[in-house]
């Protein structure tokens, strides 16, 4: 029988994906860290550490995110990884689900990577489907992300943005921004980051993806490389930037899995994230504020999503915490920051 | 244009065959060689499974070395490549695989000591289920016939080298004496999951057999027939308390079986 959990949502602030080794700490220091997002499969056993998630599950705010259901398989989901999925979230009672566009299983193996789609009607039919089945299944709706892709198919008949786009369109589903992910995929492919961001359906998107990448060079080739192993770049926080004007606030995952630091290094970028968001919407505040002064407006009647948003005051606490703890290490001031990244 | 499904199945056979069965025609990547750009899928899947393995079995890692590790793993990665998503499950077939290497032959002990880090896995993803006590039963009439419900973790190892031992000695802060040959000696080795760390005993043949009898629902007269079978010795009554006291029983029942040997 599963532990009920008192319902927490997500807010639309930063939160942190929760590695292995942080697992202790976050136990006993419990910081604050707005809302945590998990890889499904490795709570798909019971290990210690799905323990240690019933815990944390108790004080923060959960999203699971799935790596392995191969939405875009043309041989459907595995009923039995679904089955899998459905009970992750039955224990954990998630406010947030979400997978990926791509295929990582074939010909009876698992790759252990995501692989692109060739993106037309017939992918679309088949990832459509597989959608329905899992939220049909889950009996709630999934946030789809968009992928980090080295090569493309030439027999494409559509772009990843438009395929996501219809896909909301058909099956319902949200969508995730991966912003790193579209930076490492436009460079690689050679289009436009922002372009791409602008083209996906506003609404839809409930959830973005911030982390690191690597820069490979080989021969002529400079290659972006999805490693989640660094900080995030200052060319990510500035399509971040470009995103939250045009979303508004959102929330927003720090994912780190290969070489990863210590806690508070990710915390950091989650605060970075939240102050990031914070100066965005208070300019834009100011400059509304600014507009009215010159040019009398009728009051307005209701309150857009972005006006309504405030800084939260666990990331106000943390920042005041940060700053106390390393006097010597001042961080750069927002607006600094925001020229930095853009 | 080839279907979908063969479009996939053609290149997850190029990933995990290292040579491009997918045409280059196929594929886009800007102004870069598609088939160049399809090797980092290939280093993708091979780099990240291969440390799959090597967290699963961190002491066959330093008993082979890691560059000789890394060869025999990608080879297991091609030819035996995840069936499932569910990485916890990904190496139960790798100690069998080690046998089948030419190399390591003449060192049977390291597909052993494989063996026992798979049991260590395998324990690791299991319940912890709260354990009973003797004195929970002080009062209760359990009559002869009695099963005994142990942890679902409970992982029963026999093996003619002394596994145990090397696993020990290459583990952190363990003093590790590279002069000592790998000794063919059975050790029985007993491990379960306490919290998020496994603990391992040795086991003699009678408590063995005891433990394995329990642990496949035999019940405890059978067990106990068992065991002194292989050592008249043996003490039923410590047997107990032992098995309490490592916090292995999880229940105890009136056995519905009847009796079989």
């Amino acid at each position: 029988m599963p532990r009920a959990f008192q319902p927490l949502a997500i807010p639309a602030s930063a939160g942190i994906g929760l590695r292995s080794p942080h697992i202790g700490e976050m136990l006993t220091r419990r910081p604050s860290a707005g809302w945590l997002e998990v890889h499904a499969e490795n709570y798909m056993g019971d290990g210690a550490g799905v323990e240690a998630l019933e815990r944390l599950r108790q004080t923060y705010p959960l999203s699971v995110h799935g790596v392995g259901l191969s939405l875009g398989s043309a041989r459907g989901v595995s009923p039995d990884h679904l089955e899998r999925l459905r009970k992750v979230c039955e224990r954990f009672q998630p406010d947030l689900v979400s997978e990926h566009l791509a295929w990582s299983v074939a010909d009876g193996a698992y790759l252990n990577d995501l692989l692109p789609l060739r993106y037309d009607e017939e992918a679309l039919a088949i990832v459509a489907r597989n959608v329905a089945t899992v939220q049909d299944t889950l009996n709630c709706q999934v946030l789809i992300e968009n992928l980090s892709a080295y090569v493309a198919f030439a027999d494409s008949s559509m772009n990843e943005a438009e395929f996501l786009a219809e896909l909301v369109e058909r099956t319902g589903c949200g969508l995730l921004l991966d912003v790193n992910n579209v930076q490492v995929s436009a460079h690689n492919l050679q289009y436009d980051a922002k372009a791409f961001i602008d083209a996906l359906p506003v609404e839809a998107i409930g959830e973005i993806h911030l982390a690191g990448h690597a820069t490979n060079h080989v021969g002529t080739d400079t290659v972006l490389i999805d490693d989640h192993g660094s900080r995030v770049p200052p060319v990510v926080w500035s399509l971040y930037q470009h995103a939250i004007d045009r979303l508004g606030p959102r929330p927003t995952l720090i994912e780190w899995d290969t070489d990863v630091p210590v806690l508070d290094v990710l915390l950091g970028e989650a605060m970075w994230a939240d102050m990031l968001t914070a100066s965005i919407m208070f300019n834009r505040k100011q400059a509304a504020r600014q507009t009215a002064t010159v040019t009398p407006q009728p009051m307005p009647t209701s309150l857009s999503f972005e006006t309504e948003t405030t800084t939260s005051m666990p990331v106000l606490a943390a920042f005041a915490a940060a700053r106390a703890a390393r006097p010597s290490a001042a961080l750069p001031s927002i607006e600094e920051g925001y020229h930095a990244a853009a | 244009m080839l279907p979908l499904e063969h479009l996939q199945t053609s290149m997850a056979r190029s990933v995990l065959a290292i040579e491009p069965l997918v045409s280059a025609k196929m594929l886009t990547a800007g102004k870069a060689d598609p088939l160049a750009r399809l090797r980092i899928y290939q280093n993708n899947t091979r780099s990240s499974l291969t440390a799959v393995l090597m967290a699963v079995f961190p002491v066959t890692v330093r008993l082979v070395d890691e560059r000789f590790f890394r060869f025999v793993a990608s080879e297991f990665i091609r030819r035996h490549p995840p069936v499932e998503s569910r990485l916890a499950h990904y190496g139960a077939g790798f100690p069998r695989f080690l046998k089948t290497i030419d190399t390591l032959s003449d060192m049977p002990i390291v597909a052993e000591t494989a063996r026992l880090e798979w049991a260590i896995a395998e324990a690791l993803d299991v319940a912890s289920l709260p354990p009973r006590t003797l004195a929970e039963f002080d009062n209760t009439d359990l009559g002869p016939s009695l099963d005994i419900l142990l942890q679902p973790s409970l992982r029963l190892i026999v093996s003619h080298w002394s596994i145990l031992s090397v696993w020990t000695a290459h583990q952190q802060g363990a003093a590790v004496d590279h002069h000592s040959p790998w000794t063919r000696r059975s050790e029985r080795v007993a491990l379960w999951r306490a919290g998020d760390s496994v603990r391992l005993v040795l086991l003699d043949r009678a408590n063995f057999a005891f433990r394995h009898s329990l642990n496949h629902g035999l019940g405890l007269e059978h067990a106990t027939t068992r065991a002194l079978a292989l050592d008249p010795a043996f003490n039923l009554v410590s047997a107990l308390v032992r098995l309490f006291g490592d916090g292995l029983v999880t229940n105890l029942r009136i056995a519905a079986h009847p009796l079989s040997n």
